[in-house]
């Protein structure tokens, strides 16, 4: 019998025990639970359970490539300064600063005002950008950081990281379930990580951040 | 300790409020519950009191942010890029998960650029890029906004200074009491030897050589220390004021009230000193030869010649007393 850890949030499936409450035998080998289980804490799916004792990342089979660095001159795009701004804003409100942090969300809102559009958004693109990140933006960075010895860099990278492997098994349900995957359930996003959780009962805390549930934003269609 | 005040988080308050029977000023009771900084003394009771911890004394100035290396910073620099395009892209589709995708991309942004250097808005990085809008001034910037935002969130930097002036006047009062200290237990010393008492001697010497430990730090961290050759212009200065004022005007004061043994000691101090102004700028002048110079000094008067005199210029004692440096 063998456990089978979530790399999100941490929760363990132990074949032994299942989860009779949910209807899963005591015994009932990973292989045997359906290909749609998904975490009961964080709704990840199988996919990104790593078993207990296995190393948590892919083998090191192929060096990758290294980020050519952008230069230290490089201009932020508008889009990029209106998250630096929200960033800022909410800084401001951390420091119970309220005036300053309207200031900023008005800049934020400029910025974003002129921002050009995406000119071919497709949900593919973002798949494409999601394992981009995974492959080459994050270990490279966390080498970095780690070498910088710099732990609230580290900090971010693992919240980010999580949170869009959890964005990478999103959709590539989505490219194979499309929006039914959508009906009938609520979806949220944690505004501390930006963990996004399908499903109506919300975990108590956000499995990445470990916030209370109540900072996370029920997202409303549109 | 740096200023602070106290603010209210209104969502942990549970109205219990035991902050209005505390507070002196009356800061805490107002009717949209935000507490009023401009009565607010900052001595913490109400947030000493507050059962539900509501309350938190905030600084008015916040230390400097940690420092980021560049490497770190052009790898989240990288990331920024990619998760704001992940953005634009969800922004241009339809449906809840898009909605979603773009919400949170744009908070993982938000915190790979917080950790990118743009951790406080009172940040030198933040004011430098509210500062380089203005320059650059894009069509449509809401420029009042940004004016103000410069003009509030950098006021306090003053006052953040001026708190530097006074520790860095504290500073030099330190170092005079330490250096005062220092040459009272080292004369006290010399009298316990003279009188056979080695323990106290001991205790002395060992007690001025602490407050000569002391004496440099706080010289070094008031800022006093520079390189050497504006260290010698400094003594310069300092010599110069002695025997053109100090002095002239201390032996004609202890010659008024008849104090013989004064004015000779302030006499000879005022020669020396003008001496002393005269290598100093000597040695300024050949800062950079390598050629050896020794100094020889006179135990009585403290006059300073770069040969063995006959006899000392000042004091009249032979020159073989001198002591060679
Ligand atoms: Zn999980
Ligand atoms: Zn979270």
């Amino acid at each position: 019998m063998a456990k089978y850890i979530c790399s999100i949030c941490g929760y363990v499936y132990d074949e032994a025990n299942g989860i009779p409450e949910a209807g899963i035998a005591p015994g009932t080998r990973w292989e045997e639970l359906p290909g749609d289980w998904v975490c009961p804490l964080c709704s990840a799916d199988k996919s990104l359970f790593v078993k207990q004792g296995e190393a948590t990342s892919a083998p090191a089979e192929k060096t990758r490539p290294v980020i050519d660095t952008p230069s230290d001159t490089q201009e932020l795009s508008p889009l990029e300064m209106s998250a630096l701004c929200t960033n800022l804003a909410r800084g401001c409100e951390k420091q119970y600063k309220p005036e300053e942090a309207d200031l900023f969300r008005q800049l934020a809102d400029y910025f974003k005002s002129v921002a050009a559009p995406s000119k071919d958004p497709s949900f593919s693109r973002l798949l494409d950008l999601v394992e981009k990140d995974l492959e080459e933006g994050f270990p490279n960075a966390n080498d970095t950081a780690t070498q910088a010895k710099d732990r609230g860099a580290l900090r971010a990278l693992t919240w980010s990281e999580k949170v869009t492997r959890i964005l990478k098994s999103l959709l590539i349900r989505y490219q194979n379930e499309g929006e039914a995957m959508l009906e009938n359930t609520d979806v949220h996003v944690c505004t501390i990580c930006g963990f996004i959780y399908l499903g109506d009962n919300l975990p108590e805390i956000c499995p990445v951040c470990k916030v209370p549930n109540w900072k996370f934003e029920k997202v409303e269609g549109r | 300790m740096a200023k602070k005040y106290a603010v209210r988080n209104i969502r942990l308050c549970t109205k219990d409020c035991l902050c209005l029977y505390v507070c002196p000023t009356g800061a805490t009771d107002t009717e949209n519950s935000i507490i009023d900084v401009s009565k607010c003394t900052g001595c913490g009771d109400c947030a000493d009191a507050c059962p539900s911890g509501a309350i938190s004394m905030v600084p008015f100035v916040y230390p400097p942010q940690q420092p980021k290396t560049e490497s770190v910073v052009s790898m989240m620099n990288a990331l920024l890029r990619s998760k704001s395009e992940q953005e634009n892209i969800a922004a241009g589709l339809s449906g809840r998960l898009a909605k979603a995708i773009e919400k949170s991309n744009r908070i993982m942004a938000e915190d790979i650029i917080r950790e990118a250097g743009y951790m406080l808005p009172q940040s030198q990085n933040t004011k430098d890029f509210l500062q380089s809008l203005l320059d650059k001034n894009p069509e449509g910037l809401p420029r009042e906004a940004v004016e103000k935002l410069l003009e509030n969130l950098y006021k306090n930097e003053e006052e953040g200074s001026m708190k530097d002036n006074k520790t860095k006047e504290n500073l030099m009062k330190a170092f005079a009491g330490e250096s005062q200290a220092n040459r009272k237990y080292l004369a006290y010393a010399k009298k316990a030897e003279e009188e056979g008492k080695l323990n106290a001697a001991k205790l002395f010497r060992a007690a001025a050589d602490a407050e000569t430990l002391h004496a440099f730090k706080e010289f070094e961290l008031a800022g006093k220390v520079g390189s050497t050759a504006d260290n010698i212009k400094d003594a310069i200065a300092g010599e110069t004021y002695e025997y053109k004022e100090m002095y002239p005007e201390f032996v004609k004061d202890a010659e008024a009230e008849g104090n013989k043994a004064a004015a000779t000691t302030f006499t000879f101090a005022m020669k020396a000193e003008e001496v002393h102004a005269k290598l100093y700028k000597e040695a300024l002048e050949n800062l950079d030869s390598t050629e050896e110079v020794f100094y020889y000094l006179c135990p009585v008067c403290g006059n300073i010649e770069k040969s063995v005199p006959e006899k000392c210029v000042i004091c009249g004692i032979p020159g073989d007393k001198f002591i060679k440096y």
